[in-house]
């Protein structure tokens, strides 16, 4: 394993681990425990694969009382507690540390009341985004945050990490998209935050909590708005023979006033990939813009003809109109599937810093440079509406020393989306990947804060250890706390 | 992701393929979210994503495995769900083939389960035994409160009433073309098939007829090997698809084959697999011959065009996609197409890329998932009130048939129908007629 | 909470640096603080301490239009803001009331301000909150600590969301210094359907039904028998929309408005100017949409008047009726103009939620300095 470091397991903690496991077999339904070495395993990380522990235990609880009742176990024998959704976490979200139990949402699956009038949905969080979305879909309404996951990921990892994806340049994040939550705090107090309502009437806990990374409490219900399906949407694919020029076109578009409900952003290698898996037919070129309107038929093509003149004027190597749904559907499967099919072409990890949208050109060409000073290909697809950028660093886990050359890319690269106006994270999350780049971003003090406020939700720092803050931040502010 | 095998161990060949298939693998998870068992049980353990932990840590270490270990190897379906889902195209089929071959070979199994599966292998892929086996369950059905073990019990469930006589058309001889020969095709009759069902070969040789096919029933030809494959008794599985790429190959080098036709997919999943299966044997070449000219009969027929269809009623069809059909072999739109085409209004359930809980010999071994699955399968395929069901795969008829008052039949049955054959049997009194 | 308490003292720092300077004063002494920008929100008379504007904290850092965004010092004028994105065909989309009619006064509203209240208008059911548009802010805490948390970029979930919890937080968590927007193209038309003759329970239907269509309705309100539904979109757009909506409700009798009339209608209905030239007290109630004929119903039986917002999502309640009165019908109302009523400005919460809210205002401000008890149901 590499350069990210871990904190000792409490060996107090692996002493007692029968103890604990049969605390939570009592607490639980049999099969709701799970503490064999061979199984737990499976559970010892997330997609990112790199760093891995097995953790003392897994519960799979099927209810909130279920989910309250391993806190206080845990809180009472001082175990910590790693949330996890479906384990696809790219920065680690989810990796377990040798002395934790591990609370999954998986069984938390019920949907628990559809409300179109009220124009929203409540469910158990461990039901899948994707899941949300189609069980709309006969009262002509959807979920609008869409990250590429979405097939697998549950909505307890969507509010952890505040998820976003392709297509919130027009609908917003997971927070944008989060009315209410009920809350398992690590007391097992359970706590109901916002609802129906379009509030809040006090101070935004729920803002607070969205992407708080399990550091502040459980999901286990959450209330999610919901959106009227558009008539129709359609993708148009722009080829161009240079980053440069593509990022140009993207900074046109938005400011002509046209808003597109998504702006995507793939490059050549990153093309070649997934066109193997979704044969989407994608232009055969530098760069590629997927950029996708809605409305009626004739609201689609006056936005579409606009996309059009302005991208004509960047003189494109392609303008292509998706001709039909089947057609719409395997441009956004190769584009969602993208992480996954890069898979194809070796191991990888994959970054989500976000800059400026106004220095996507500068950063595409800085990545360029970087990438051969450290001799490690990398390939690109992002939401370029919102600078959002998934650079993916390929290269070979099973050659030693190339994961830690890849890290050392990857950090050079989160440094300078900072260093342009952007940040280290847009939407997968802190994890534990970016945990020690946090410096980077924010000052010691503006850390401090952040920390005060995990102390008033979990004063003895069970939830979620050795993420999103710098271990030794977290030590030394917990000595201090001590004091 | 990452790997930890020594050089020793990928000297073995079957290693060497599972270390390269771990390797694609990037742990996304997106296979999860279409795996039956996970979707039921919710447990990372029993989905794709936590078997191939499982395996990965198996083979790494030359552990030999645990009871809980193979009790979620097990309860794999091979539905092969994720290898349609999979991005990185994880070859799951040849890792789980590898797996349960590992297991057979170093896990050993409770005595009443090594009897079961024992009993399975050899009786279930040779029809004259499946026969009397079949004819013992009607005998043995009045003690079935007695019997200890569920797994007996579903199988006793699962053995039809009434078992059919032997169709002379299973035997080995060659069926002209109706009109001018535009193919000459093998046909492999399959073996617990021809037992339970002799209308689907009936069919398929008329339909195939109809349509310009000389056909072949190739002398020496069996079972295709999937049954005991899945079960990871290699040898056995070996042994029977040895004797059929023989038995194929000898009509290539004699009369020549445009295709080989199989209308079990579960079967074909396997053929298809052959050149893979033999890829270090001697009969390597052979079995890639015999692979590469394997075709689902709907693949065969979108390709010969359908002619003269209309004959037969209108009726709602409620189509179910056969796992080994739509995710082993990616064949998804010619069976809709083909029926739309004969007249049929073609319906497709939600969820239909989940599997119906047969699979193979699933059904027998895991009767309690299998059972949800079904019920699961059989709801949201009577809500799209169906007057036939159509499947292109035995298992799946028998599993979805038990479970419902539709009548179940086979696609190429229908395609028969519509193009001039008799209405399928299955139809017969059940509401259909007019 | 004596009127003695409430001192005459003024600050107005110029920059950030003096601002925490003064904050680091008061907590060192204990002194509270009133904090505000232009003073034109919320009604801080009953609230102790020395007045501490953010007034002069002023001006815009960055307006890239391209990148949809916009940083300012909190001081900024709103007007100004307004007029520099409207020259570039972009506006703040969650339409920020101006309450000055309302609440009397002659402050001018600041940027600052408004995302100390997380103001939102009526747009607010198509496109969001303040909170929802809020990228980055810095802030100067309780301590005097100068902070920061968020960015200027559309994404970003680096580390703990403390903007959301600043946003709206009316000063009691610190005083905000400078805040990044995302800014979006303003519409290129738009119009208004017009129904009258209609009671709260027709209102509600006919919003249901309009927010159920892929029409984007941008606002949906009700007041004095008439309920209104806003369109907005590029020119082809909005006559597509304006023709579908009326074969929706082709049994219903509807007005169209043109896109001036719509332009100050919904002005008006944004700053709530129907409520304005008296002294009654006036509530601002958030509902679940489909309560608030029943709710909107009880609050009229204590006497006055009531109006529907977001599509009856947002109750205004302008009437005699007691504090507790009024929170017995309505949990979550909280007091926008007091008139003659006692009690605190905000509801209650429940139990878990006070106590964490507390134990956050004590990270914040632990010497309890900034606008204290403000917030306090």
């Amino acid at each position: 394993m590499s350069g990210i470091a871990m904190p000792q397991p409490d060996i107090r903690i692996l002493e007692r681990a029968p103890q604990i496991v049969a605390s939570l077999q009592e607490a639980l339904p049999l099969d709701t425990v799970i503490f064999d070495p061979e199984e737990t395993r499976a559970y010892e990380c997330d997609a990112l694969t790199a760093y891995r522990c097995a953790p003392l235990a897994v519960v799979l609880p099927r209810s909130t009382e279920e989910v309250a009742a391993v806190m206080r176990v845990c809180a009472d024998m001082g175990v910590p507690v790693v949330p996890r959704g479906a384990g696809t976490s790219l920065a680690g979200g989810a990796l377990p540390t040798a002395d934790c139990v591990v609370i999954g949402t998986a069984r938390l699956r019920d949907v628990l009341e559809i409300d179109t009038d009220n124009r929203f949905i409540r469910v158990q969080t461990g039901v899948t985004n994707l899941s949300v979305s189609e069980m709309l879909e006969p009262h002509g309404f959807f979920y609008a945050p869409d990250p590429s996951s979405q097939l697998a990921c549950t909505i307890a990892g969507n509010i952890a990490m505040n998820s976003g994806g392709a297509h919130c340049l027009k609908y917003g994040v997971t927070t944008n998209n989060l009315m209410g939550a009920t809350v398992v705090l690590t007391t097992g107090e359970i706590v109901e935050l916002g609802g129906p309502e379009l509030g809040p009437s006090g101070l935004d806990l729920l803002g607070l909590l969205c992407g708080s990374e399990g550091q502040l409490g459980i999901v286990t219900e959450a209330v999610l708005r919901i959106v009227p399906r558009p008539e129709g949407a359609r993708p148009v694919l722009i080829g161009f023979d240079g980053a440069e020029v593509a990022g140009e076109c993207v900074a046109r578009i938005i400011r002509s006033g046209v808003l597109p409900v998504a702006i995507e952003y793939m490059d050549e290698p990153c093309l070649r990939a997934v066109e193997d898996f979704a044969h989407a037919g994608y232009p055969d070129c530098a760069a590629v813009l997927i950029v996708e309107v809605e409305g009626s038929p004739d609201e689609i093509a006056d936005q579409i003809a606009r996309i059009r003149d302005i991208a004509a004027a960047l003189d494109p190597v392609e303008f292509r109109e998706s001709r039909n749904a089947d057609d719409a559907l395997a441009i956004w499967k190769g584009r969602k599937s993208a992480f996954g099919a890069m898979g194809r072409l070796g191991d990888y990890i994959c970054l989500d810093g976000t800059v400026p949208v106004g220095q996507l050109p500068y950063t595409l060409r800085r990545i360029g440079e970087l990438s051969k000073q450290h001799g490690l290909e990398v390939a690109n697809v992002f939401h370029a509406g919102d600078g959002n950028m998934h650079p993916l660093i390929l290269f070979n886990a099973n050659e030693p020393g190339q994961l830690e050359r890849a890290e050392a890319f990857g950090a050079d690269i989160l440094r300078l989306c900072v260093e342009v106006g952007g940040c280290l994270t847009g939407e997968h999350g802190v994890g534990v990947e970016k945990r020690d780049l946090m410096g980077a971003q924010y000052d010691a003090v503006d850390l401090a804060v952040q920390m005060e406020v995990k102390d008033v939700f979990d004063p003895a720092w069970l939830l979620n250890p050795a993420k999103v803050f710098p271990l030794e931040a977290s030590a030394a502010h917990r000595l201090k706390v001590a004091e | 992701m990452q790997t930890n095998f020594t050089p020793e161990q990928l000297a073995d060949p079957a290693t060497a393929r599972s270390n390269e298939i771990l390797r694609s693998c990037v742990h996304c998870g997106f296979c999860t979210a279409t795996c039956p068992t996970y979707k039921l049980l919710g447990d990372e353990l029993d989905s794709p994503r936590g078997r191939i932990y499982l395996i990965k840590d198996m083979l790494e270490n030359n552990r030999v495995p645990d009871g809980k270990t193979v009790a979620h190897i097990d309860r794999c379906l091979s539905c092969l769900s994720c290898m349609t889902t999979c991005p990185s195209g994880v070859h799951y089929m040849h890792l789980v083939d590898h797996a349960r071959e590992y297991i057979e070979r170093t896990y050993r199994r409770p005595f009443a389960e090594r009897v079961l599966r024992w009993l399975l292998a050899k009786i279930l892929p040779y029809p004259g035994r499946f026969r009397l086996a079949l004819r013992g369950a009607g005998l043995a059905r009045p003690l079935r409160r007695l019997m200890p073990d569920a797994r007996l019990r579903a199988m006793l469930d699962m053995a039809p009433r009434a078992i059919p006589p032997v169709s002379p058309n299973d035997a080995p001889q060659v069926f002209p073309a109706q009109g001018p020969r535009r193919r000459r095709v093998a046909l492999l009759i399959g073996c617990a098939q021809r037992a339970l069902n002799t209308d689907i070969n009936d069919a398929t040789i008329r339909l195939l007829r109809r349509h310009g096919c000389e056909v072949v029933i190739p002398k020496g030809i069996g079972c295709c090997g999937a049954l005991t494959h899945h079960m990871g008794r290699t040898g056995e599985s070996h042994a029977m698809a040895a004797a059929n790429i023989r038995a194929v190959v000898a009509e290539i080098d004699g009369g020549g084959l445009d295709a080989v036709v199989l209308n079990t997919s579960g079967c074909g999943t396997t053929v298809k697999d052959y050149g893979h299966m033999f890829r270090n044997d001697p009969l390597a070449g052979d079995a890639a011959r015999v692979a590469a000219l394997a075709k689902d009969v709907t693949e065969v027929m979108a390709e010969l065009g359908l002619r003269d269809a209309g004959h037969a009623e209108p009726l709602r069809v409620g189509y179910h996609s056969a796992c080994s059909l739509q995710h082993g072999q990616q064949v998804r739109a010619a069976p809709k197409e083909l029926l739309a085409q004969a007249g049929f209004m073609v319906l497709e359930p939600r969820d239909s890329h989940i599997c119906c809980g047969s699979a193979g010999t699933y059904n027998l071994m895991q009767p309690e998932i299998s059972g949800q699955l079904k019920a699961r399968k059989v709801e949201t395929l009577e809500a799209l009130e169906p007057q036939v069901i159509s499947a292109g795969n035995i298992g799946c008829m028998m599993q979805i048939g038990s479970g419902t008052g539709v009548p179940v039949v086979h696609t190429v049955e229908l395609l028969d129908w519509a193009t001039g054959g008799p209405q399928p049997h299955g139809l017969a009194g059940a509401g259909a007629g007019g | 909470m004596s009127t003695d308490a409430i001192s005459r003292t003024a600050h107005a720092p110029g920059s950030e640096a003096e601002l925490a300077e003064i904050v680091a004063g008061h907590f060192t002494t204990g002194q509270s603080l009133r904090v505000a920008g232009g003073g034109t929100r919320v009604q801080t008379g009953h609230v102790a301490g020395e007045l501490l504007t953010t007034r002069a904290v002023s001006g815009v850092v960055a307006y890239e239009p391209g990148e949809m965004t916009l940083i300012a010092r909190t001081g900024t004028p709103l007007h100004e803001v307004e007029a520099m994105l409207a020259s570039e065909g972009q506006a703040l989309a969650f339409e920020p009331p101006d309450l000055r009619r309302v609440l009397g006064g002659d402050g001018t509203p600041t940027i600052g301000g408004m995302v100390a209240a997380n103001a939102s208008g009526p747009r607010r059911i198509m496109a969001g909150a303040c909170r929802d548009h809020l990228l980055g802010v810095r802030f100067v805490d309780g301590q005097g600590r100068i902070l920061k948390n968020g960015g200027r970029v559309m994404k970003n979930v680096t580390g703990l969301d403390l903007s959301k919890l600043l946003c709206g937080s009316f000063g009691t968590l610190g005083v905000l210094t400078e805040v990044a927007m995302k800014t979006l193209p303003q519409a290129q038309a738009r119009a208004t359907l017009a129904f009258p003759g209609v009671d709260e329970a027709a209102a509600l239907r006919i919003f249901s039904s309009a927010l159920a269509t892929p029409f984007e309705i941008s606002g949906a309100a009700f007041h004095d028998g008439i309920a209104w539904l806003r369109i907005e979109g590029l020119p082809p757009q909005l006559a597509y929309r304006q023709k579908r909506l009326q074969d929706l409700f082709s049994g219903r009798e509807i007005e169209i408005l043109d896109a001036d009339a719509t332009v100050r209608l919904w002005r008006d209905l944004r700053d709530v100017t129907h409520f304005a030239g008296t002294e009654a007290p006036l509530w601002r109630v958030l509902v679940k949409p489909s309560d608030a004929p029943a709710i909107a119903a009880a609050l009229r039986g204590l006497g006055g008047q009531v109006s529907l917002d977001w599509g009856g999502g947002l109750i205004w309640y302008c009437g005699p009726g007691e504090a507790g009165a009024v929170r017995d019908i309505a949990p979550h109302a909280v007091l926008v103009r007091r008139g003659e009523v006692e009690g605190p400005v905000f509801p209650r919460q429940s139990a878990p939620v006070e106590r964490l809210s507390e134990g956050l205002r004590r990270k914040f401000d632990p010497a309890g300095i900034l606008n204290p008890g403000l917030m306090e149901g």
